[in-house]
């Protein structure tokens, strides 16, 4: 008894425990699935042979035939179009909004906490909510552009192919816009207000400031929230689901949504699997990126 | 002497709290100015004000004879040692030296040659492309100077530099900052809650209390002459004894140290009657054998340090004698307490000023 509590208080056995209870929880629920999936992208499968293990070996099957069908490239493609379009949306809105909120007039903390309302709103409802703002005929997106003289007719944001893509990374950047302008306040409210103060005093004027103490010292916080929004962007599937399910005709498919779409529509588990890898790969390189960036944090 | 720093009327408001009473203060061209207080004084305020960094509510700053009351910190071409020093933690040292030529517009190759040069003058060569975490405190602190001098502006404003700087560092850069500043030219303000500090350092010390200036002179004038009891106690280390005492017949004075009252002959000017308070360093309280000195008291305790010996009476208030070299006298022994009568400081136990 004595024995166990001194583990428990040195910390010897209590920190093995402490730290193989998540370990535990990652392999078997991340791990075994993330392996599973790698594997089956190699096998072939079909809906008899997907209660079992051993499936037939194929290669690099899988990702030939999908490379070759001919929305591959046009998938792809939107996928580098929602990403970088959302994750620059979010990212400069949630900046803006940050330095706005950072000038601590009466209020702001509070404005700013109400700002995350739309962080933890689900995505289907936020889907279902621009499906109203965006909808053609009486549409209150429609209806403001119209008002300002922008657009002369209506636009069907939803069905037509040169506009579905946008209006789901409208919708997206909605929704994580908060999320930036929280991380990046956290950033901006942990750079010392004497170093702004030397700089002033140095003679630097405000966007020079900017430029030389709070750019560079946000490095670490942007590097990181950069690479978490490629990975919560790549993970954004109920936007999708809820707006434009994918069309029409593909126009506004991307690889997350395709990926599903194969596995559990067309039953091409395969394929679905492949498509994951390739994505998984991605991420990998978005999380080696947001590790190195949250190690090189640069603190005096 | 050219006034360099002028401050006429000085008043700051944090909504209700008057932080700023009335300041009036001239500093001059060249000179070293010390504003020492304890904290919450106003000490820092008065420095930011300025530096720039607080607005002022009331009154009028020039510096150079330009009045700056309404400029921004970076047109009143001032520099200032931080407490922290707020070295920019993402840039090397050369670069942190450089940074106002750099905004400035100043030439690449010019500004490296302008810190190599202040480098040579501060020991920080070959320290230049290290960055300011990976500097002692002592660097770091010399890096915040080179900064200012780099600049060559109108006045150098310190505000408590020293302070994360350990106790042998600190007496060490004290005759830095002093040599530099006579080898510059300059004119420093310097914020500090150590009276050592202001007293070694500056030509000129200003001490703020609550905001408001209590006395301001050369530091041996403070030390001499305080103008009231809150200065007396606090310049000079340990503190100055104040014992209560009425006056009474024929220049002479009552008091009373816990065990009846004692009568000394000290001339006062002031009435029969009048209650007043003594103040007497311990430096210039000498100890006798019992019966020898002005009056004899117990002894509470006594400190060493080897060179100096520390003394408290077991009397109410408490009185402590500073004694150079050894001195053998244990708790519970009587002891008599000398002094010459132009050591007595008298202040009026009203209004606590000098008499």
């Amino acid at each position: 008894m004595r024995r166990l509590y001194s583990s428990l208080v040195d910390g010897r056995g209590f920190d093995l425990c402490l730290i193989g209870v998540p370990l535990v929880f990652l392999l078997l629920l991340s791990g075994v699935p993330l392996a599973y999936n790698v594997v089956m992208s190699f096998q072939a499968v079909d809906m008899f042979s997907l209660g079992s293990f051993v499936r037939p070996w194929v290669g690099f099957d899988n990702y030939r035939q999908l490379i070759a069908q001919p929305e591959f490239w046009p998938i792809m493609g939107h996928t580098a179009t929602f990403l970088i379009a959302s994750i620059a949306g979010q990212f400069l809105i949630g900046f803006a909004l940050a330095l706005f909120f950072w000038v601590n007039f009466p209020g702001a903390s509070w404005l700013r906490g109400l700002f995350l309302v739309s962080w933890v709103m689900p995505g289907l409802v936020v889907g279902a909510v621009w499906n109203w703002l965006l909808s053609g005929d009486f549409g209150v997106f429609n209806f403001v552009l119209h008002q300002l003289h922008i657009i002369s007719g209506n636009v069907f944001w939803r069905s037509d192919p040169a506009f579905a893509l946008w209006s789901v990374v409208i919708a997206n950047i909605w929704l994580g816009t908060s999320f930036n302008m929280i991380m990046l306040s956290v950033g901006l409210s942990s750079i010392p207000a004497d170093l702004y103060e030397a700089a002033e005093l140095d003679g630097a004027g405000a966007l020079f400031r900017f430029w030389t103490i709070t750019l560079p010292m946000m490095r670490s916080t942007i590097g990181a929230l950069i690479s978490l929004g490629l990975i919560f962007t790549l993970q954004q599937f109920d936007l999708f689901a809820a707006i434009t399910a994918g069309g029409p005709n593909n126009a506004s498919n991307v690889a997350q949504y395709w990926a599903w779409d194969l596995s559990f529509k067309q039953y091409d588990f395969a394929k679905g699997a492949a498509i994951s890898v390739i994505m998984i790969a991605v991420v990998m390189v978005a999380s080696v990126y947001y590790v190195r960036s949250t190690r090189h944090e640069v603190r005096g | 002497m050219t006034t360099q720093i002028e401050f006429s009327g000085v008043n700051k408001h944090y909504g209700a709290y008057h932080a700023l009473k009335d300041i009036n203060l001239s500093i001059d061209q060249g000179s070293f100015v010390a504003l020492v207080g304890p904290s919450g004084c106003g000490k820092s305020t008065l420095l930011r004000s300025l530096a720039g960094l607080e607005k002022i509510t009331g009154g009028d700053i020039s510096i150079a004879g330009e009045v700056v009351t309404k400029l921004p910190p970076r047109k009143r071409d001032v520099a200032m040692v931080f407490q922290s020093y707020a070295l920019y933690p993402h840039m090397t040292v050369e670069e942190n030296l450089t940074y106002s030529l750099r905004v400035h517009g100043v030439a690449k190759a010019e500004r490296k040659k302008a810190a190599a040069e202040v480098a040579t003058t501060t020991g920080l060569t070959g320290l230049l492309h290290r960055y300011p975490r990976e500097l002692s405190g002592g660097q770091r602190q010399r890096v915040a100077m080179s900064r200012a001098i780099i600049r060559n502006p109108k006045a150098f404003l310190f505000d408590e530099p020293l302070s994360n700087l350990d106790a042998a560092l600190r007496v060490h850069m004290r005759k830095e900052i002093r040599a530099l500043h006579d080898r510059l030219g300059a004119t420093s303000v310097y914020v500090t809650h150590d009276q050592i500090e202001a007293m070694t350092m500056a030509d000129h010390v200003v001490v703020l209390r609550a905001g408001a200036i209590e006395q301001q002179g050369h530091p041996l004038d403070l030390y001499d002459k305080p103008a009231n009891k809150f200065v007396a106690g606090f310049i000079g280390s340990p503190a100055m004894n104040f014992l209560p005492a009425t006056v009474i017949e024929g220049g002479a004075v009552t008091i009373d140290l816990g065990a009846g009252p004692i009568g000394l002959s000290i001339p006062v000017a002031a009435p029969v009657g009048a209650r007043i308070l003594l103040g007497i360093r311990p430096e210039h309280l000498t100890l006798t054998a019992p019966g020898e000195g002005r009056f004899d008291a117990p002894v509470a305790f006594t400190e060493s340090t080897g060179s100096t010996t520390f003394v408290t009476t077991a009397t109410t208030p408490e009185m402590m004698v500073v004694e150079t070299g050894r001195r053998m006298v244990a708790s519970g022994d009587r002891v008599g307490l000398a002094f010459a009568d132009t050591s007595v400081h008298v202040f009026d136990a009203e209004t606590e000023r000098r008499l």
